[in-house]
């Protein structure tokens, strides 16, 4: 049932792509000396020489480690095909050992077609791992272990670890360990007799420099002329939108994105809130929904909850920072309640309202998380005496009073003068 | 491959089950209905009832138009992936409401769990993977779930099979219809989980691997027609995590300005017009303190009854010089109410707060800010009141003032003579006030509350016994062994009343503290109530 709409189309296309998380990495595939390239070289040495082997890639979150791997993979095995079994672990699922051996044993025996049994013990499935990783190598297939998370399998005892790592040490096994983490020393993680075992190859992915920026964008949103969308309108979409990307406002908001945050991640949230907002009237991407996707996706939490309070929190907020200037190290909401009262006195405002209705707006406050408590354990006291600290810094403050609508213009000098 | 039994909770059986012989011909009838399940089909994945348009789902969301725009775009036409979606804003601001009639007005299937129903992870995994199942839990199954899942690894399996169930199950109908007419109840093969309160999730124990899981619960399962959407009311960058999360897309919901909250007010009344002159006598007064939905809509119900008071005909449309007259009437109303905004007044108090500000309003008090002195409306005993102003006194007082305060004169006889404040005692005098409110109540062990509470007593009775005298008797034997007897039972049901909060034992002491948490005005209450000078006790730098 699609419509006829070429716009319409479009989106759906860019939409499929953003939200495929691979896809932005093919990117890469063609260039030499990427990381890709050399993943796939290790991996496919380690097939042919039949050979074991162990590899850590380790960069920040969002810079396509598990994606590039995954290309890989499906590289090989179109290439070497029946010669690899993949094993995907991750480690927020499975960073339990007996959790993982059983994981490990579902996988093979799905590869496989042998029947799974889930009540197998740790032991059983230990033997079965054992007894097929034997198999596989005395038939020259390699099994190739995927351990997402890796830092989290490390945690424990890392029984698992070992015993994969010790697994491949025996000639006729034939494994490849693929490691991929988030922290930097994940291998420092590891304990001595696992680290032995390990071999220290370390691939480090880095978040796309400005350069490759321009070039990801294109490749992303770029109409293929291949498609079921009319040429005609391929070929405006994609001319149009080359034109708006050497505007030097484009390119303005683009840097402003990449220098808040440049990974992978960042880049495709931002071009699919601005693939949503391509109007389908006009049918091409425009300057304004760049702006709206990088207004979008980059949000002042604590500025919007400051904009939205009430002016009894206002001047409840005000209260405090009048306190943290005059340097009082800890204050609790009866102190506050002495200051308010003060300000009511020497200011002469109208917004004077009762003790239990200022505890109940602080208790709003704690709910937007504007202000915390300092120490959250022990609640043998009431909420009156407990040391509270502001989470909004001055200038935050300020910005925040007059960005609100309703704010009085009181509290700006009470704070100015304060 | 070995199936999976059902979990079947194991129950006990009672003597009167097993001894009881078959049922009678009309509870067998009755358990014959009740056997038969209704059975969960597809249907049941979509929002049902009539078409619901555009203009009624603007219409019926005064205020979140420009949201809902951005909501529809983001999840795009039908069957278009999307990223996970995280939608948060203020509490009673709208967020799972929009959401549910969004998905009302679009008519695509969604699952929906909060995390307020579903507390720890195994009810949240299996309340999803019932729903997907289309498995209900009733009488014929025990009231179990269709699969026993408490790891997070067993849920992302058991999930993927659910989803691909459920897709294929929307695929094979919509096929088979295409050719001849487009369905009606259901557009597009895409199941959304919606996952409400995610805010909760970060006090939960496991909360450390839960919560990154839940985040990359879409990159996990790599099924692109799953859609994910959380609702919160914490904002994203209150969830810490060591090593961060891969992020959803953001969408934020403001509060809503006065003008919104009017709009809201104004539907399904009866007699809009007059709501609105009602309105635009409080609306503005109370949104300085609130602009909270939930707790304005308690305050204004309550006072839009004092409102119509001088209404004959409730039907009206009210005019300037009607206007005046309501507003005059309420006026001396608005101000106790504001000072009362976040209180939800049960039926009697209710009655018995309006007979409150009758009297006020008559004695004249200014319109400024008096806390209404009432009663306490609950019962104490006798003894638990004494109890509870002897705890109060032993946490305010320094305990070396015991000895000249309650000695056998009745206390103040012996205070000393006031002197001429020197500055450098002024200083002191006010660093000793600010640690009173910065540390708040004192602890005291069991025996001080005790001796107190028998000094207290012996001075009450022996007034008490002069009233007695007068009044004839109330109660006889109310003498120190009655009350005694049950002091300790009394002070364990205050602790459970959290007015005394008992504190750990010290290992150096080795008896216990308590704190008494009780404020001032709410002892005054008690006090008042039995006769007893308080002020006289009571240290006061």
């Amino acid at each position: 049932m699609g419509s006829d709409n070429p716009a319409e189309k479009a989106l759906i296309l860019h939409r499929t792509r953003l939200s495929n998380p691979n896809f932005i990495f093919t990117h890469f595939s063609n260039s030499p000396d990427t990381n890709y390239s050399k993943l796939k070289f290790i991996i496919s040495s380690s097939v042919t020489e039949a050979c074991n082997n162990s590899v850590l890639l380790l960069g920040p979150r969002g810079c396509g480690k598990a994606a590039v791997l995954e290309l890989v993979l499906d590289d090989l095995l179109k290439e070497y095909p029946d010669m690899i079994t993949t094993i995907k672990l991750n480690g927020l699922l499975h960073s339990d050992d007996k959790c993982a051996l059983k994981e490990i044993a579902r996988q093979l025996c799905a590869e496989h077609q042998l029947s799974f049994s889930k009540v197998a013990s740790f032991d059983d499935n230990n033997q079965f791992m054992i007894d097929i990783l034997r198999e596989c190598g005395l038939a020259h297939k390699t099994v190739i272990f995927v351990l997402d998370e890796f830092d989290l399998f490390a945690q424990g005892k890392q029984r698992l670890l070992y015993s994969l790592l010790d697994a491949m040490q025996s000639v006729s096994s034939q494994a490849v360990v693929v490691g991929i983490s988030c922290r930097l020393d994940a291998d420092q993680l590891l304990e001595k007799r696992v680290r032995s075992r390990f071999s220290h190859r370390k691939l480090l992915f880095l978040p796309p420099s400005a350069e490759d920026l321009q070039g990801l964008i294109k490749h992303m949103l770029l109409l293929p002329t291949d498609s079921s969308i009319s040429d005609d309108y391929t070929t405006e979409f994609n001319a149009r939108l080359l034109k708006l990307l050497e505007d030097g406002r484009c390119k303005d908001i683009i840097d402003t994105l990449s220098t808040s945050d440049s990974t992978f991640n960042h880049l495709i949230r931002f071009l699919f809130i601005a693939v949503c907002h391509m109007d389908m009237n006009l049918g091409f991407l425009t300057l304004e929904n760049f702006k709206a996707a990088l207004t979008g996706v980059q949000r002042q939490p604590k500025l919007e909850c400051l904009k939205d309070c009430s002016i009894l929190e206002l001047y409840i907020l005000v209260c405090m920072m009048r306190l943290e200037f005059r340097e009082q190290e800890s204050y609790n909401f009866n102190t506050m309640m002495k200051e308010y009262s003060s300000i009511r006195d020497s200011f002469k405002t109208c917004d004077y309202y009762a003790r239990n209705v200022c505890l109940r707006a602080f208790e709003h406050l704690l709910q937007r998380e504007l202000i915390s408590l300092v120490d959250s354990r022990g609640h043998t006291q009431s909420l009156e005496f407990h040391p509270v600290k502001l989470l909004v810094s001055a200038p935050e403050l300020h910005l925040g009073l007059k960005s609100n609508r309703c704010c009085p213009a009181i509290l700006q000098k009470i704070i100015d003068r304060g | 491959m070995s199936k999976d039994k059902t979990p079947q909770t194991t129950r006990r059986t009672t003597r009167l089950s097993t001894s009881s012989p078959s049922l009678s011909n009309a509870d067998a009838k009755l358990t014959k209905c009740c056997s038969t399940p209704h059975s969960l089909t597809l249907r049941d994945l979509v929002f049902g009832g009539e078409i619901f348009n555009a203009d009624d789902l603007f219409a019926s969301l005064p205020g979140r138009r420009g949201v809902i725009l951005e909501l529809i775009r983001l999840l795009g036409p039908l069957n278009s992936r999307m990223l996970p979606l995280f939608l948060y804003g203020g509490v009673s601001t709208g967020k799972t409401t929009t959401v549910l009639q969004m998905f009302r007005h679009f008519k695509r299937p969604f699952v929906y769990v909060s995390c307020r129903s579903c507390y720890n992870p195994r009810i949240l995994f299996e309340s999803i993977i019932n729903q997907l199942l289309l498995h209900s839990k009733n009488e014929g199954n025990g009231y179990s779930s269709a699969k026993r899942c408490e790891k997070p690894s067993d849920f992302v399996n058991y999930l993927q099979d659910a989803l691909g169930y459920v897709i294929n199950g929307l695929k094979e109908k919509t096929e088979k219809l295409s050719l001849k007419k487009s369905l009606k109840w259901v557009k597009g093969s895409m199941v959304y989980l919606i996952i409400d309160n995610l805010e909760l999730v970060r006090d939960w124990d496991k909360s450390l691997s839960i919560l990154p899981f839940l985040f990359k619960l879409y990159d996990l399962l790599k099924m692109p027609e799953l859609g994910l959407i959380f609702i919160s009311s914490a904002s994203p960058d209150t969830y810490h995590s060591d090593t961060g999360y891969t992020e959803p897309i953001p969408l934020y919901f403001p509060d809503y300005t006065e003008e919104d909250l009017r709009q809201i007010f104004l539907r399904n009344q009866s007699n809009p017009k007059l709501y609105a002159s009602f309105l635009d006598v409080v609306l503005k007064p109370f949104s300085r303190v609130t602009r909270r939905l939930d707790e304005i809509s308690t305050a204004f119900s309550h006072l839009f009854k004092i409102y119509c008071e001088p209404l004959e005909d409730q039907t009206i449309v009210p005019n300037e010089e009607t206007k005046r007259r309501l507003f005059s009437h309420l006026q001396p109303h608005i101000a106790p109410s504001l000072n009362e905004i976040f209180r939800v007044p049960s039926v009697c108090s209710e009655n018995r707060a309006n007979k409150e500000m009758v009297k006020w309003k008559l004695s004249g008090n200014k319109l400024g800010v008096s806390d209404v002195l009432e009663e306490i409306d609950f019962h104490m005993s006798v003894c638990a009141k004494y109890l509870l102003i002897s705890a109060f006194l032993a946490s305010r007082n320094p305990a070396t003032l015991d000895a000249s305060l309650f000695d056998s004169t009745g206390g103040a006889a012996t205070r000393k003579r006031k002197r001429k404040a020197s500055e450098k005692s002024m200083e002191q005098k006010d660093i000793a006030e600010q640690e009173l409110l910065m540390k708040g109540p004192g602890t005291f062990p069991l025996e001080r509350l005790l001796a107190i509470f028998q000094c207290i007593t012996s001075v009450a009775d022996y007034s008490a016994e002069e009233e007695e005298l007068d009044h004839g008797g109330l109660g006889g034997g109310a003498g120190d062994g009655g009350l005694m007897s049950d002091v300790l039972l009394q002070l364990s049901s205050l602790c459970s009343a959290n007015f005394i909060s008992k504190g750990s034992s010290c290992p150096l002491e080795g008896s216990t503290r308590y704190r008494c948490t009780v404020d001032e005005n709410m002892v005054l209450k008690v006090a008042r109530s039995m006769k007893f000078p308080l002020s006289k006790y009571l240290y006061r730098n």
